[in-house]
Formats: C-alpha cells, structure tokens, sequence
C-alpha cells in the first residue's frame, strides 16, 4: 500500500498535513510512501486558499516541508500533471489515492485507469463556491466495490472541460473564486472517507455531499452500475 | 420455558430479567429498547411458540411458514404526516417520501406524483438543477415514473469541479 495526492492546490495543500499528522503519529505501520504529485507552481496569488511556505513546485516544496516535519513517514514527490501519458507513472496496484485536482478531464483520466487495476482506493473531492462532494471508488480483487467516478456523473464521464497541462498562460491565470472554507470542508470530509474505509474498513457510503450555505451534509450510498 | 402474561411480564426488571430472557428466546437486538418493546416482543414469541406447539386445526393450514419459523424482529423506516386532521381515524396521515439532492433532503407527501413534477415543485426547496436526472432507490427512472410508498427519490447534483 502506497499512498498518492495528485493535486495540491487548495483542497491538496490542506488535506496533506492533516493526513500527514495522523499518519506520522497514529499506530499504523509507516512502511509505506507518501507521493506528493502537481505540475504546478505556487505563487502569490494561491495565497489566500493554499498553504505552502515559499514559491516555486508546489509538489517539491511540499514534501520537503513534510519531510522535515513528519519524521516517521517516507515522503516522494513528483513534479508533473497527471494525463493519460503520466498515469501509469502515478498511480500502482493496491494504492490509495486523494484526487484533489480542479477539473473533471483528470478525474475521468484517474477513474477510468483505477478501472484498470485490480485493487485500489480513489478518494475524490471537488467543490464550487459554498458546496461540494467527495466519492470514493473502491475496486477489490478487480471489482468495483462501490461506482467508479463516471458511473453516475455524465460531467465526469464527458467532461467540457481541460487538464491544466492542456491549457494556456491566459487561461490558466483565470480562475472561478473559491473559498478557503469550502476547500477545508472537502479537505475534511476526503479525511473522513480515508478514516471509515482504510482505517475502520467501512464502506456504507460512497458519495458525501456538502453545502456551507445550507449547513448540511448527506451521504449517498449507490449501487455499483 | 414458561409462558408470562403481560402483567407478569411487567413486574419484572427489565436489565436483569426481561432482556436476558429475550436473548434466552432467540430475540436479538433488544438491549437498547424500551421496556415496553421487549415485553411485546417476549408476548409476541410466547404467542408464536404456544401456537406451535397447539394441535392442528383448520386455520393452522393458512400459514404453516409462520407456524414454522416465528418472526423475531422487523426492520423497516416509514415517515408520515398529519395532512388531514379532520378525517376519520387511519386517514388522518399520508406517507411521505425521502427525496433528496445533494446535501439537501427531507420528506415530502409526493406518493402518487411523478418524478417529474416533484422536481418542478421541490427545486428551490432542494436547490434542485434542471435536467438533473432522478433515481429511486438508488436506479435510474424516467420523470413520468410515479412514486410509490417506500420509495426513496434522489436527484443527481453533479460533482464539484474546482479544488
């Protein structure tokens, strides 16, 4: 078992630590690697959503960080963008996996390779502005335990839109406003889903809504299509 | 074992009497239950077990199934709502539906509506999206589907793209 974050933007960068914490300092065996996975820099204008503690890769500045401060765990990085090319350079057989990227293109690319392994855990969090969900894909013994990302999300299945390594200077400068509560939220609730699955090996549910606005969470239980 | 009426039944306590005696009988489930559940459950089984051990008569062929195998326990969750307060006695409530989207959810007398028109009538109320695609219990339905009792209607918020 491995563990893997692709995306370590405003939802990644806060997941890590939190998860970092609970592994460098729970009783589980901390044989495993932790692999820090974005092709993207931070600079100053992630500042208000992201924590890192100096510009450049977010992946490299992360782990280093990570590894000065989480003594017990093995901490990897790797400085690309996960696509179809990358893929298999990313994600390995029996690895658990928090996908925290902002677009729907990666995660059909993720979910749709996940249907290829025999065994893994995809745990994935996305938002808007005040809401958002987490799914979690569990395939065991080459079955799916639970529906894969697309299974029941056609903008998943088909997405409009594109990876960041597809896009250019301008159109990646642009970005829909986010908030850091709402980032937190999934943060959370992905460590939620790492807590029940992996540690409690509970798999009532396999997709979590929430919505700020509304002060509400719910969580669907869905049939493997 | 013996068979208790009701009256004994209830002078008895129920931590150190009645719930071991409900385990004893085959009745699980019953250690966070009221008092008086497990005195209806235990009078229900004693019912059970009397009427297996009876001689056969007429009605005993109606339903040897349950004769054969007592019923222990049911699960199920139902929700209703007092709609109409005048009406006679069993009509006062009408059974409601879970209907949900997203994080949003709650219970609706819809039985008897299509999909379609509880999509129309809850969007606000639910922050339900247009051509957002229903399921009941967990499948797939067309908006003309109508909505039974014991349905649970979800319709599919699509996933949060940023992060």
């Amino acid at each position: 078992m491995n563990i893997k974050i692709i995306g370590l933007g405003g939802v990644g960068s806060i997941l890590i630590e939190r998860l970092c914490r609970f592994l460098n300092y729970s009783q589980v065996d901390t044989s495993f690697v932790v692999t820090l996975i974005d092709g993207d820099e931070y600079e100053d204008k992630n500042l208000e959503r992201q924590e890192f503690t100096r510009l450049g890769d977010k992946a490299e500045i992360k782990a280093n960080d990570l590894k000065i401060k989480y003594l017990n765990l093995n901490i990897d990085y790797i400085i690309d963008y996960i696509n179809t090319d990358t893929i298999s350079r990313g994600i390995s057989e029996k690895d658990i996996v928090f996908l925290c990227v902002d677009n729907h293109k990666t995660r059909m690319v993720v979910s749709n390779y996940c249907k290829t392994l025999n065994d893994v855990i995809l745990i994935s969090g996305g938002n808007e502005l005040t809401d958002g969900n987490v799914q979690i894909y569990i395939r065991k013994g080459g079955v799916d335990i639970t529906p894969d990302l697309c299974a029941y999300h056609s903008e998943i299945a088909t997405p409009t839109d594109r990876s960041p390594d597809e896009m250019s200077c301008e159109e990646l400068s642009k970005s829909e406003p986010q908030l850091y509560f709402t980032n937190l939220s999934v943060a959370t609730i992905m460590c939620w889903a790492y807590y029940n699955v992996v540690v409690q090996q509970n798999i009532d549910a396999s997709e979590i809504y929430f919505d700020m606005s509304r002060m509400s969470v719910d969580a669907k239980t869905r049939i493997v299509k | 074992m013996p068979i208790y009426s009701k009256v004994e039944l209830e002078n008895m306590n129920v931590k150190n009497q009645l719930k071991p005696m409900a385990v004893k009988m085959g009745l699980p489930g019953y250690s966070k239950k009221t008092k008086a559940v497990v005195i209806s459950a235990i009078l229900e089984k004693q019912g059970a077990a009397k009427a297996a051990k009876a001689p056969k008569s007429a009605t005993a062929s109606i339903a040897p199934a349950a004769a054969k195998k007592a019923m222990n326990a049911i699960e199920f969750c139902a929700t209703s709502v007092l709609t109409k307060p005048s009406a006679k006695k069993g009509d006062k409530c009408t059974t409601t539906i879970r209907v949900s989207s997203g994080a949003s959810s709650g219970n609706f007398p819809v039985a008897g509506r299509s999909v379609a028109e509880v999509a129309e009538f809850l969007r606000e109320v639910l922050n339900i999206q247009k051509m957002s695609p229903g399921l009941v219990n967990g499948k797939d339905v067309e908006g003309t589907y109508i909505l039974k009792d014991g349905d649970e209607l979800e319709f599919l918020k699509p996933a949060g793209s940023k992060g």
